[in-house]
């Protein structure tokens, strides 16, 4: 269904992922008005991917996101529906105070307006709607939330804690938007280790079926998919008056109209459909009066190892796959002298036991080679940290003409760049991560010694001050008021926390907002 | 694609990073993670997204890239490298014919892997005056061994193009064979991908 070019929406929203999935979903329920243009195509979860496929059912080995015949996933502008809620790992953590309040704890990087109380309430109203497992465990640096209870640890887990817990470290239950019992019409998961693959069932939160279908049923959402928006254009009175898009497949042209506009294409795509949407009042970029879109780009910064658990070494494989990783090492460093800004946190023991390519890395050929691949196949692990970086002027998003996509369309161009600090911290955290493999009797087989980028997190910053933000602290542009970003790309620090809960909880914050300036007619 | 690596810590990218593009690339076969020694580069493991659709090959399919003879010597040099053991080996697994659908594939490795064809021939005649596939099994091993070990040092001077050529049969080998239903589950008891009523965590053997 095509929205019709003369209605007028209360909110047109631009992505249906973790940020344009709730907050359009929040809108509809409040009685609002929304439609929602995904760039992607539509994607039914419980029969589009390959879910449950394996490696020899392709000629490749390679899975395939999607089966035959059907579309999506293939590229950044046509992800689908759900957006990347759809293949997450589904890690769901709190920030804390001391995240809000980065630049207060160590003078590094930028404070968000609001601190952990603000947003308290709306981590609370999210966990009960998409179901959070978990463990209280009644950390300064990481807040309990909502929680169902937790998926117990598996043995590997356990050998990783008792060794960290000799250097002193802490490894707690992960927390995941992954039912560990049914709630809602939706099971429990049933532990087939394949959560970034489609989850079929739905028990792994998707912000299509979890937010968006039951708020399709109030009729008061409307959602357009295929529409690959292009440009926001703007009236004389600096207001988002049109949303272009173009059809994915027939490449016909459309607009939208709302009385409001958001903006969550996950990060660096919502940079780039602003800065494509230039004007002569905006040269530079929608909302840039500040020259700050594209700039404090701030990633995840990671650096990963793989490792054996000698304990493990020859003993019986055992289905332990589970829901990928069952465990989690928050951060630590807080508490503890050093010499650089922020911190860093752990994941570990995600790998799927379908993934051996490890076994190309192993020394040898014949025998010997075939049968210490064989005996160290239940003790193979993978441990990843993860930090949050601290701006810097050569980490920033631009666009690209000289390489445009499928669709003609420049691509978004990512650059970062470790400072200092940076540098120290990384090199911390990988003599942590070193460390707790070490105090677990591991036998390291291979390490990142560079780091590389994960979670996109900045580019579009939020604060009160508009010479040096995009948006304000409700998530709206400071020069046009009536448009909106929510997604990862506000944040104005990242954590060192997986972002999703904190887009979905900013979500819902912004959805009363929007809610409420609709209701008195502000908007 | 992640977003480069380099040795200066810095980088640029025109795609996501997210980690699930990561886990695309590398499929089923390599780790959830990108580690530095699967590099695609030296690999090939990549396959652009138009072939991800790409029917099942007919079971008794000929050789695409390699001819008969070349096939024959390919398919001992895997033997080599994963033998049969209490389970089928690389060529009960069906990996010759896999090696030879991936370097179809991969222009860069064609011609590493045509030289080094020819190279183990030479080398076979210049140390037991037959080609390699009429040697002994203990003088083939003593050809590839220098190579495997050589393939093991991972910093240093670059590695020649023999060293080159071995570490592509490896890697190939290993891949073929470690997502093959005979080496991922009857070799290494792959128990995963089935629905369990509840994950009931470490209980002890007792």
């Amino acid at each position: 269904m095509k929205a019709s070019s003369d209605k007028v929406y209360d909110v047109v929203v631009v992505g249906s992922g973790a940020g344009g999935g709730t907050l359009s979903a929040h809108l509809a329920s409040q009685g609002a008005d929304v439609l929602v243009l995904e760039g992607g195509p539509k994607v039914n979860t419980r029969t589009d991917f390959n879910t449950h496929g394996m490696p020899y059912e392709f000629p490749l080995r390679q899975i395939p996101t999607m089966k035959p015949g059907k579309p999506g996933f293939d590229g950044e502008r046509s992800r689908g529906l759900g957006g990347k809620t759809q293949l997450w790992n589904a890690v769901a953590l709190r920030f804390s105070e001391r995240d809000f309040k980065g630049r207060v704890h160590d003078g590094a990087g930028e404070d968000w307006p609001f601190g952990y109380a603000e947003m308290k309430p709306y981590y609370d109203q999210i966990e009960r709607q998409v179901g959070v497992c978990g463990n209280l465990d009644h950390l300064e640096d990481l807040p309990d939330g909502i929680f169902l209870p937790p998926v117990p640890l598996k043995c590997t887990d356990k050998a990783i804690q008792d060794g960290a817990r000799t250097i002193g470290i802490n490894v707690i239950h992960v927390r995941k938007a992954t039912l560990s019992r049914p709630m809602n019409a939706r099971p429990a998961c049933h532990f087939c280790g394949n959560c970034m693959s489609g989850c079929d069932v739905v028990a792994k939160y998707n912000s299509y079926d979890v937010h968006m279908i039951p708020a399709l049923q109030t009729g008061r959402l409307t959602l357009q998919q295929n529409s690959i928006v292009y440009e926001l254009a703007i009236s004389d009175e600096a207001r988002v008056n049109e949303v272009r898009y173009f059809d994915r497949e027939t490449r016909a042209q459309g607009a939208a109209k709302g009385r409001v506009v958001v903006v969550a294409c996950a990060c660096a795509q919502s940079v780039a459909l602003l800065l494509m949407s230039k004007s002569s009042r905006f040269p530079d970029g929608l909302g840039n009066s500040s020259g700050e879109l594209g700039k404090n780009f701030i990633p995840h910064i990671t650096g990963g190892f793989e490792a054996f658990l000698t304990d493990f070494i020859g003993k019986p494989g055992t289905n332990d796959e589970g829901f990928l990783d069952h465990a989690y090492i928050p951060s630590f460093m807080h508490e503890r002298k050093r010499d650089y800004a922020r911190s860093f946190g752990i994941q570990f023991n995600y790998q799927n036991r379908r993934s051996v390519g490890w076994a190309r890395s192993m020394k040898g050929m014949g025998k010997s080679y075939k049968d210490s691949i064989k005996a160290r196949y239940p003790a193979y692990i993978t441990l990843t940290g993860y930090h949050e970086m601290i701006p810097n002027p050569e980490s920033y998003i631009d666009l690209n003409y000289e390489q445009l996509d499928e669709y003609g369309l420049p691509r978004a161009r990512r650059h970062w760049r470790l400072g200092e600090s940076d540098r120290k911290l990384f090199d911390d955290m990988r003599t942590h991560c070193r460390a707790i493999l070490e105090a677990s009797k591991a036998e390291i087989l291979s390490a990142e010694y560079a780091p590389s980028t994960n979670h996109e997190v900045g580019g579009c910053r939020m604060g009160v001050d508009p010479k040096t933000s995009v948006v304000n602290e409700f998530c709206r542009s400071h020069d046009i008021p009536n448009l909106y970003v929510v997604d990862a790309s506000v944040f104005p620090s990242s954590s060192e926390k997986n972002p999703t809960l904190t887009i979905m909880a900013l979500a819902a914050r912004t959805a009363d907002h929007i809610s409420d300036r609709l209701k008195k007619g502000e908007v | 694609m992640s977003s480069k690596k380099s040795s200066d810590q810095s980088g640029s990218s025109t795609y996501s990073s997210d980690r699930r593009s990561l886990l695309k690339i590398f499929g089923a076969i390599g780790a959830t993670c990108a580690y530095p020694f699967q590099s695609e580069e030296l690999y090939g493991q990549t396959a652009p997204p138009e072939h991800h659709h790409d029917p099942a090959p007919p079971q008794s399919e000929a050789p695409r890239f390699f001819n008969q003879a070349d096939f024959a010597l390919i398919s001992r040099i895997a033997d080599l490298i994963i033998p049969d053991t209490d389970a089928p080996g690389a060529i009960g697994a069906g990996v010759p014919a896999y090696i030879d659908m991936v370097i179809a594939r991969n222009l860069a490795q064609q011609a590493i892997v045509a030289d080094g064809l020819r190279w183990i021939d030479a080398e076979a005649i210049r140390i037991g005056e037959k080609k390699f596939l009429e040697l002994g099994e203990e003088q083939q091993i003593a050809i590839l061994e220098p190579l495997c070990a050589a393939s093991e040092i991972r910093s240093g001077a670059p590695w020649g193009r023999n060293v080159q050529f071995f570490a592509i049969m490896k890697s190939l080998t290993a891949d073929g064979y470690y997502t093959s239903r005979i080496g991922l589950v009857e070799e290494l008891g792959y128990k995963g991908n089935t629905a369990l009523a509840s994950f009931e965590g470490c209980v002890p053997e007792h």
